[in-house]
């Protein structure tokens, strides 16, 4: 009961996006000029933006699709790290090390700088271009949980109890130890989705962002902009951030097991 | 007595291990600039067209395309590029003609440098006195509150925290100059260290808190207590010394975070550094600039997380395989 209500803060603001997107009068693309940066009113809730997008329409719309891509990439990794780090313990000799010092290598180098080498190679990066660079690195974290895990679990007696019976070891790995590392690698979803929110929003503060400009970090650099004549885009939008990385980090507790107590805690 | 913590290592084996992880670290910076490489020339569109534009004429785009020998075979530039690599020579910069790419990423290297290394400096200082702080008997129960405060400065991101802080001390209370401005110098590079040494410093201090609160009750200390050494001398002189391990082992950790931090804090003050020439680079597609950024950048990473390697073992005697037996 008590692990459920880590995924409240998450659950409350993304009902909260959802529902300020649907009702929301206003279309976030939907520019007027005169009402720029206008400080927020009944009308306008959060007030305006640049070229007098509505705020709580942009804000919601960049929210949501934050989440969104975090918890695919996060997913995407989770799906693709956990055999992956699994199958490497099982395996042990040459591709558990290759594993565990690739993975120790990707994490060591800024993914930040990697995605913006790599974007240079695209006109204009879409949602799409972002969400897949970060997929090449997301991984790894749930690699090396599933690594730490599985070293342990391979010397289960009821994994030893599965050999003996004669199961092959596709059998053993799929069947028997996959999804005892499964559990125990899902703490990690919480802090990976949240690494991809902020990334994407620093990717977009720097301008290597979506066109449409509904992203958390173009939103920051607008209210960076013209932080002194309308510092509420400003405070509103890193508000709206630090709340959805921190509901993202909480979240991760909802997954934490009691056998999973013992694994380690990445960043 | 402590247990030594790390393995004892011969001189030998350490500086084999250090240069392993120096070949490792550069192999990784080669991955990625290939990477690059290779991203630019198969994914489809024509990277000429790309910085030039789609009405640049085909003069202009066949010239651009011989500047970059985008018009020889795919493993002739290869090779070109990995001699480029170890030359560190990326030809000329394409939208300041004339000028070497070399130059320009040599030139903004130093104010990077000196922002990473202030904030380094800040962070492990404040890091480390706020874990003393709230190890050491000065602030009774109320210790708790330093952990609270550290914990959630490393869980608010760089990103959101930086242009609040400046909005909040720079216009809303006016407690000092808004750090573009140009004549504000020394004191705008102090600010953006400041700024990116929040986070850094939490992390160091939740690491350092961590240590501390191992050796608390370390026999040494109650020694040097009992021998009449105050506090301050206690834990500052005497429990401090373990920790910088652990400290310096988080700096080279969070250095990643710190150079993606550093290219945010100089486009949130438009400092001209690595980053501000990468992103100018990136803009008008400087291909050699940004090669040569994005390669200068992991070398620098690099190397900074060798010389952490190195420093832990100059500084922790533990580390050291003569000390470790001594004491045994």
């Amino acid at each position: 009961m008590k692990r459920a209500l880590a995924l409240f803060p998450l659950f409350a603001l993304l009902v909260v996006a959802l529902l300020a997107m649907v009702t929301s009068a206003f279309d976030p693309r939907f520019l007027v000029p005169e009402h720029a940066w206008l400080s927020p009113s009944r009308s306008h809730w959060l007030g305006c933006g640049d070229g007098g997008i509505d705020l709580l329409a942009a804000i919601a719309n960049a929210t949501t699709r934050a989440l969104f891509m975090g918890a695919t990439v996060a997913l995407f990794g989770w799906v693709i790290g956990t055999p992956l780090g699994t199958w490497a313990a099982y395996r042990g000799g040459v591709a558990e090390r290759l594993v565990s010092r690739t993975s120790d290598l990707v994490q060591a180098f800024p993914t930040f700088l990697f995605a913006m080498s790599v974007l240079a190679a695209v006109r204009t990066p879409t949602r799409m271009h972002v969400a897949v660079v970060f997929c090449v690195t997301a991984w790894v974290p749930f690699a090396r949980l599933a690594l730490a895990e599985a070293r342990v679990l391979r010397r289960a007696s009821y994994i030893e109890a599965a050999e003996a019976l004669g199961a092959s070891r596709t059998r053993v790995l799929l069947v028997h130890l996959i999804p005892g590392v499964l559990a125990p690698t899902s703490v990690q979803f919480g802090s990976s989705a949240a690494a991809v929110v902020i990334g994407e929003a620093a990717l977009a503060f720097i301008g290597l962002g979506p066109r449409d400009g509904l992203s958390l970090g173009a939103l920051l650099e607008q209210g960076l902009f013209a932080m002194t004549r309308a510092p509420h885009v400003l405070v509103a939008t890193v508000l709206v951030l630090v709340a959805t990385n921190a509901a993202l980090l909480v979240s991760g507790r909802a997954f934490q097991s009691v056998r999973g107590s013992h694994v380690r805690r990445h960043r | 007595m402590l247990a030594p913590k790390l393995e004892a290592q011969t001189p030998a084996k350490s500086v084999r291990a250090l240069f392993l992880r120096v070949l490792e670290s550069v192999l990784v910076v080669f991955v990625v600039a290939s990477i690059t490489f290779f991203a630019l020339r198969l994914l489809p569109g024509d990277p000429a067209l790309l910085i030039l534009g789609d009405q640049a004429s085909p003069e202009a785009l066949a010239h651009v395309r011989a500047q970059l020998h985008l018009n020889e075979p795919l493993h002739v530039q290869y090779a070109r590029f990995c001699f480029r690599l170890l030359t560190f020579d990326f030809g000329e910069s394409l939208r300041w003609p004339g000028s070497e790419a070399r130059t320009r990423v040599l030139l903004a290297l130093r104010p990077t440098s000196e922002l990473a290394v202030t904030s380094t400096l800040l962070g492990a200082i404040f890091g480390t006195g706020a874990a003393v702080l709230a190890s050491g008997p000065w602030l009774g129960r109320y210790f708790r509150l330093v952990e609270w405060v550290l914990t959630a400065l490393a869980a608010v991101p760089l990103l959101a925290l930086a242009p609040l802080l400046t909005w909040l001390l720079a216009v809303r209370f006016h407690a000092c100059a808004l750090p573009s401005d140009v004549e504000s110098g020394p004191s705008a590079l102090l600010f953006g260290a400041a700024l990116l040494a929040v986070p850094l410093g939490a992390h160091v201090g939740r690491v350092a808190r961590g240590s501390l609160a191992e050796v608390s009750r370390a026999l040494y200390l109650t020694t040097a207590r009992a021998k009449g050494g105050r506090a301050l001398r206690v834990w500052f002189v005497h429990a401090l010394a373990t920790v910088m391990g652990p400290v310096v082992t988080t700096v080279a950790a969070q250095l990643g975070a710190l150079l993606g931090g550093a290219v945010v804090v100089e486009r949130l003050f438009a400092r001209p550094g690595l980053g501000s020439l990468m992103l100018e680079a990136y803009a008008s597609r400087d291909l050699p600039v940004l090669e040569g950024a994005i390669v200068a950048s992991g070398a620098l990473f690099v190397m900074a997380q060798a010389a952490a390697t190195g420093v832990h073992l100059l500084i922790d005697p533990r580390a050291r395989p003569e000390r470790t037996k001594s004491r045994a």
